[in-house]
């Protein structure tokens, strides 16, 4: 970007609106999209290579390892675009590990990528400066937690309503209870400390200003508006809890088709597989609704700067 | 030639592993067959044993799937590292249950779950190892799936070894010129910390590395007009127009629907615990 004009040193850093100097524009071009999507893709496949390689080490039920690079989904997103890095990162877990891998689980994965997603997107919007290690920090560990907790309350409420019913086996949901919150707390420490914060506030620094240029972009400006960044307004929000109501649903869906035979064998009967159905048109119809929401909050904030 | 026992853990084989797995190069029966009838057929194997509760059906199911692994003559790798993941959560929640107080009756209910889950698990073990990127994503455009999910399984299988090859090139470099931890530490822990920082710091060579190939691979697809294309009915059916279903197909398809029907008839029948 070095042949185009560059800004007036005076001009304010604030939000700016629309475009950046007059030439430049914030918005991403189509190749530039493309890239952001590929390189998160990419990157965090390969780290996913590389720890599905390591051996887990574990203490007793609870395995201390590490689940995926935080860092690596959290630079692209904090350096390029959360919206793009954010679409990129699941599937290259999908694609490098999960299909090549034999590990593909069918409606799981859907759930892991909705996950995924919004952690990644939900992360990368609050690091509003990427040389700002505060923001790094709680970027990564929001990653992780909005990540685990929904995967968490997946797991607990799939073997609630699943596999047992109480007097059959005994004990395991207590243990499962406890294996989730245990898990949960080794996963911030682990993930979102030590591969999390520690190398992110390192690195995504060390890259800024170095990557860029590689990408054909212009590095961020603290303070400038992120493309594809997510608001903090309400219908996000509203789109971030639809969303992760239609994650739970494929999950649910999972868990009634696991528990239906094990606990009601006449519940199918009852509802006919009309019950799956409804549910299955449950799930379009919230995600169709998250979509819409998301469309929405997208189209009133560049309305809004153009006013 | 016979491969000797030291180099089967090596960083290296767990390359040409993957290698071998992304562009299936060991032949067996999926890998002649066309890519859209293998997804049907894995369709029908993954979405076989949710229908079911009986124990009998899924063990059925279960030996369908590991009948078909062999078929599609899965390596040694992808094949422990699933054998390592069935058997962990298994002894894993079974010792869990077994601490707050369960019995054998966890086994056998956490036995049913497991069956269902790898069942399925061998089945798109069976199917994407034998897929290489190209005919996949191909398959995938032909159903319509969204084009960049099709881009990206084939570019992720192509890119994959090549980004395993710089990241362990890169690894390997940094270790040479690092000095070895003078104390090992308690339990070797002192080598473990240098081996993690170092994994963690070769990121940084490789983001750069990566971003550049990126740019250079996208401006090249953009020049040929990707977006564009992959987006015009007329592309895709010039790219679709190889695709051809053959009387193998049809077969391999039949006979496992076949077989999975008689496993549903005959699965309450055979006899096992609980």
């Amino acid at each position: 970007m070095s042949t185009q004009t560059p800004a007036p040193a005076d001009e304010r850093r604030g939000t700016l609106r629309g475009a950046v100097d007059g030439i430049r524009s914030v918005e991403l071009t189509t190749s530039q999209k493309l890239m952001v999507f590929v390189l998160s893709m990419s990157l965090f496949g390969l780290s996913n290579i590389i720890l599905e390689i390591i051996p887990d080490p574990s203490i007793g039920p609870v395995d201390i390892s590490v689940s995926y690079m935080v860092f690596v989904p959290l630079t692209i997103a904090a350096l390029f675009s959360p919206f793009w890095a954010a679409l990129g990162a699941p599937l290259g877990e999908i694609v490098f590990t999960d299909l090549l891998m034999g590990d593909f689980s069918g409606l799981a994965e859907i759930e892991g990528y909705l996950q995924m997603f919004l952690a990644v997107f939900i992360a990368g919007s609050l690091i509003r400066n990427p040389r700002s290690k505060g923001q790094i920090a709680v970027g990564s560990i929001v990653l992780v937690l909005v990540d685990k907790i929904l995967s968490a309350i997946v797991d607990l409420s799939k073997v609630w309503i699943g596999v047992e019913d109480a007097e059959f086996v005994e004990g395991l949901p207590q243990s499962m209870l406890a294996l989730e919150t245990l898990g949960l707390g080794v996963d911030v420490v682990m993930s979102g400390v030590l591969l999390g914060a520690i190398p992110a506030v390192w690195l995504i620094p060390a890259l800024h200003g170095k990557i860029e240029p590689l990408m054909g972009m212009r590095p961020r400006v603290a303070g400038e508006p992120i493309p594809g960044q997510a608001q903090a307004s309400g219908v996000f929000v509203g789109f971030a809890v639809l969303l992760s109501i239609v994650s739970f649903g494929f999950a649910f869906l999972e868990a009634f088709d696991i528990s239906a035979g094990a606990f009601e064998p006449d519940f199918l009967d009852m509802f006919g597989d009309w019950f799956i159905l409804v549910s299955i048109v449950a799930i379009v119809v919230v995600l169709g609704l998250a979509i819409l929401l998301f469309r929405l909050s997208r189209t009133s904030k560049s309305t809004a700067d153009r006013s | 030639m016979a491969r000797k026992t030291h180099d089967v853990l090596s960083v290296d084989w767990v390359r040409l592993e993957l290698l071998r797995t992304a562009y299936s190069t060991r032949g067996g029966l999926f890998s002649r067959m066309d890519p859209r009838m293998v997804l049907a057929w894995y369709l029908v194997m993954a979405i076989a044993p949710w229908f079911t509760h009986s124990t009998g059906v899924l063990l059925v199911l279960f030996v369908l799937g590991a009948a078909s692994v062999v078929l599609a003559r899965v390596g040694p790798l992808v094949l422990g590292l699933f054998l390592i993941g069935l058997l962990g959560n298994v002894v894993g929640l079974f010792a869990a249950s077994f601490l707050f107080g369960g019995d054998l009756g966890t086994l056998v209910a956490l036995g049913e779950l497991n069956l269902k889950l790898g069942a399925v698990s061998m089945a798109s073990m069976a199917a994407f190892v034998s897929l290489d990127p190209e005919k996949l994503s191909d398959a995938l455009l032909w159903f319509r799936a969204p084009e960049l999910l099709a881009f990206g399984v084939s570019y992720g299988y192509r890119m994959l070894p090549i980004l395993v090859d710089e990241y362990v090139t890169v690894f390997e470099g940094q270790r040479l010129r690092h000095a070895p931890v003078e104390k090992p530490g308690f339990l070797g822990l002192r080598v473990v910390w240098q081996w993690c920082v170092l994994a963690v710091t070769a990121f940084y060579p490789i983001m750069l590395n990566t971003a550049k190939n990126v740019r250079t691979t996208v401006e090249a697809l953009e020049t040929r007009g990707f977006t564009y294309g992959a987006k015009n009915e007329a592309g895709r059916t010039l790219r679709l127009a190889y695709l051809r279903v053959s009387a193998l197909d049809v077969t391999v398809v039949v006979v496992t629907v076949l077989l999975v029907a008689a496993a549903f008839l005959v699965g309450p029948g055979v006899p096992v615990i609980g």
